[in-house]
């Protein structure tokens, strides 16, 4: 329970501190009515976002410089990705825009249409071929049921809608449509670039395209033909790919199956398999690491081959992933977005920051945007611009936030080897641990028994300085003042009784008498009302001048009695000066 | 500066000198406007970001300047505050067009003002709004508006539209002589002081 709320109050520093000293707000719109995802925005010296609009309506490519919208393209469909990428060589290096939407890629070149780009056609299944040849002349009863059965994939256009219409709507349909050959399209799904063979952040890419027919394609920057193709067994959602095409790549791919699959050069099938407990919401790869955000509100860690190093678990659903990477500080981490309108930022399993915002984050995008390299861009679900701007003094420190064990519990000891006679003593204890066991217990009880007979004697014989009779509760202490040869002693005596007062006592000393003489040796004491301290003095004058030094016995006595009721012994100090003559 | 030095400065027959900081973010156009200041046949023509930073010398009537112009670059911005001591003037350079990297601005104008060096200075702070032929220019209000320079009540502080670029509102036009003015009081506040400094020594003589 105290860790949770350690951890809490963590989390409530990390809201506070960042929210007045890592980020500056440099800009809010709440109505830019912008919906997007993480996938169709980049950022540059210009922010592009493909919009998805409401609906049918209002689908553009819209371009931002600074705070003001600068350019709007209308798009046909609905768009499914965005990448920047350089196409050619040419100076100056102007990055080209490639927008995924359908079938087709649309590139834009210094904001103006330049060319589209239709993925290939795949091939009709004969089945089908045979069908439409017929369904020219013949009813849709006799093929459809039998077609339904046999095959499963998708009909290619335009049988599909021909085997869904009525059966009198179907002649004017295939009049219609007669002349039209059979064919079937796909559509792209995700898009990213990979550098073809150069390393450089301005280098020419290639377009990395995943689509419906669990393809995924690689196209040349300049022909834009199919340079590979490699399939998986389901469709792609998420796409990272890094490296270079003519050298060595990986493709990392999360699939509408809820696995992620790794692809490398010159394998059509994937090479490495990550198998998710459930579906993946995004996809960020650190370094050689991917860090995948799941429905089941967790954020998880795998190496490139697909070994997973560590889990977190969120507070909330994700929304959506971005990758932080400043490259002048070089810092990476990833940022999650979550339904709670809280944006975290973790580097490896540790929550370093958290950004709220006034709405859901449903797009997140960092980088440089104009002449800012640290800006972290976010379009919100009610269409909201935000534009954060790291602050220059910010630092993140490694603090390990994530609930659980501390960070020191795992940090081995430095325990010395054990040595020879530690193991013998170990086996020796293990072979006569009963044996040892009693000799213990024995020891133990005999030690008991006498303490306890010691402390009996010394309560019968009033050894002690505190009383033990009821009748008369009385507690002494002495005190020795003086160098010598002369010395004062001063017994304080109490009466400890509750309220009953002690009468008849007298003090008695027993000392060697070649060494002291005390004045009076024996003398009686007033009564003793309860409570009090009664000091009562005497002299004690030594004798001799050899350096020796005895014990003086009090005993304080009860007219009557034979046995004392108290006996105090006094170490004596040795006297430091000489009697006078 | 030795003791002839002071009589002579006091008497006016050497000129003052002041150590002038430019600062403000990359792009604002410090460099430009550090250009114009100069004499025409002294000006370039082709304006570079700054690296680190660059030493320009320029005399007015009665003050001889040495201007720090300092790069705005993100990566060299930590260079400045090693300079706040020297500074006797500061230029504060915005982009008014810049709306975006305004809180920047703020943030290290903030930054600055909070400076061990700087804080119990009475510094005079010069702004240009600079920029101001771009189409969506901020006005000098607004811009101080957003950097808050209502706030500065303990140093002369003096904010000019200009636009670098042409030269307007930073030699010629009344604002900048207002703002040399500032300088000037300075400069004035700066000698009594130094006179009284000058008689003391020669009383302990």
């Amino acid at each position: 329970y105290r860790a949770a709320i350690e951890t809490e109050k963590r989390i409530c520093g990390l809201v506070a501190t960042d929210s007045c000293t890592r980020w500056l707000d440099a800009h809010y719109d709440p109505v830019a009515n912008l919906y997007t995802f993480s996938s169709c925005i980049g950022n540059g010296d210009s922010l592009v976002v493909g919009d998805l609009g409401t609906g049918a309506c209002n689908i553009k490519l819209k371009v931002y410089k600074g705070t003001s919208l600068v350019s709007e393209n209308t798009l046909l469909d609905l768009p499914t990705g965005l990448v920047s990428f350089h196409m050619d060589q040419h100076e100056p290096r102007t990055p080209a825009i490639a927008v995924a939407s359908g079938p087709f890629i649309y590139v834009y070149k210094n904001l103006r249409p330049y060319f589209k780009f239709t993925l290939p056609p795949l091939e009709v299944n004969p089945l089908e071929q045979e069908v439409w040849t017929q369904a020219k002349e013949v009813r849709r009863e006799r093929y459809g049921p039998h077609l339904h059965t046999s095959c499963s994939r998708r009909f290619s256009f335009p049988l599909g809608r021909f085997l869904m219409l009525d059966p009198q709507e179907m002649e004017t349909y295939v009049n219609l449509h007669k002349q039209q050959p059979l064919r079937r399209q796909t559509v792209i799904t995700c898009i990213s670039t990979l550098k073809k063979n150069m390393a450089e952040e301005d280098a020419v890419s290639c377009l990395v395209i995943g689509a419906e027919s669990k393809d995924i394609y690689v196209l040349d920057p300049e022909a834009f033909t199919v340079l590979s193709k490699m399939s998986l067994p389901s469709v792609p959602t998420l796409i990272d790919v890094t490296g270079q095409f003519d050298v060595e790549f990986r493709i990392t791919v999360a699939c509408r199956n809820g696995n992620i699959y790794i692809l490398r050069r010159d394998s059509p099938k994937p090479k490495y398999c990550i198998e998710l407990t459930s579906h993946p919401v995004g996809l960020v790869r650190i370094g050689k690491n991917v860090v995948v955000g799941c429905a089941q509100e967790t954020l998880l860690s795998y190496t490139q081959k697909g070994k997973k190093l560590w889990t977190v678990y969120l507070p909330a659903p994700v929304m959506t992933m971005g990758l932080m990477d400043h490259h002048t500080r070089g810092f990476q981490a990833v940022l999650v977005g979550l339904s709670n309108c809280q944006v975290q930022l973790y580097r490896d399993k540790n929550l370093l920051n958290i950004v709220k915002t006034p709405d859901v984050v449903t797009s997140i995008c960092f980088g440089r945007f104009g002449r800012e390299d640290g800006s972290l861009i976010m379009t919100t679900k009610g269409g909201g611009l935000i534009v954060k701007i790291l602050k220059r003094t910010a630092v993140f420190d490694d603090r390990d936030t994530a609930p659980g064990p501390p960070l020191a519990q795992s940090i081995r000891l430095n325990v010395p080897k054990k040595t020879k006679l530690y193991v013998d003593q170990t086996m020796r204890e293990r072979e006569n641990a009963v044996a040892m066991h009693r000799a213990f217990q024995m020891d133990l009880s005999r030690l008991r028994l006498a303490s306890a007979r010691a402390y009996v004697k010394a309560l019968e014989s009033s050894l002690t300085p505190m009383s033990a009779s009821l009748s008369e509760p009385l507690k002494m202490n002495a005190v020795v003042q003086g160098l010598g040869p002369s010395f004062k002693l001063t017994l304080n005596v109490q009466n400890t009784a509750a309220c009953r007062p002690v009468m008849n006592l007298a003090v008695s000393f027993l000392y060697d008498e070649a060494l002291y003489s005390m004045r009076p040796s024996f003398f009686k004491i007033p009564l003793l009302v309860p409570g009090l301290n009664y000091p009562i003095d005497a002299f004690v004058e030594c004798l001799v001048d050899k350096g020796i030094s005895d014990i003086i016995k009090v005993f304080v006595l009860q007219q009557g009695k034979s046995a004392p009721l108290l006996t105090a012994h006094i170490n004596m100090p040795v006297s430091e000066g000489l009697p006078l003559n | 500066m030795g003791l002839f030095d002071k009589l002579a400065g006091w008497l006016g027959l050497k000129k003052k000198e002041v150590n002038v900081l430019c600062l403000g973010l990359d792009n604002s156009g410090k460099t430009t406007i550090i250009n114009q200041l100069k004499p025409s046949n002294a000006q370039t023509q082709d304006i570079v970001p700054t690296i680190g930073f660059s030493i320009e010398k320029f005399k007015t009537s009665s003050l001889s300047f040495t201007v720090f112009d300092m790069s705005g670059q993100g990566r060299y911005r930590n260079l400045w505050e090693h300079y706040y001591k020297e500074g006797q003037a500061i230029i504060f350079v915005i982009d008014s067009g810049d709306k975006l990297r305004m809180v920047v601005a703020k943030e290290e104008l903030d930054t600055l003002l909070n400076h061990p060096d700087i804080k119990h200075r009475r510094i005079p702070i010069l702004f240009f709004a600079n920029k101001m032929d771009l189409r969506d220019a901020l006005s000098s209000v607004k811009v101080s508006q957003l950097l808050c320079l209502e706030n500065i009540k303990d140093k002369p502080w003096h904010i000019c539209a200009s636009d670098a670029l042409k030269g307007e509102g930073l030699q010629e036009g009344n604002k900048f002589s207002s703002c040399l003015a500032l300088f000037h009081i300075e400069m004035h506040l700066g000698i009594i002081g130094r006179i009284i400094v000058v008689k003391l020594a020669l009383v302990v003589k």
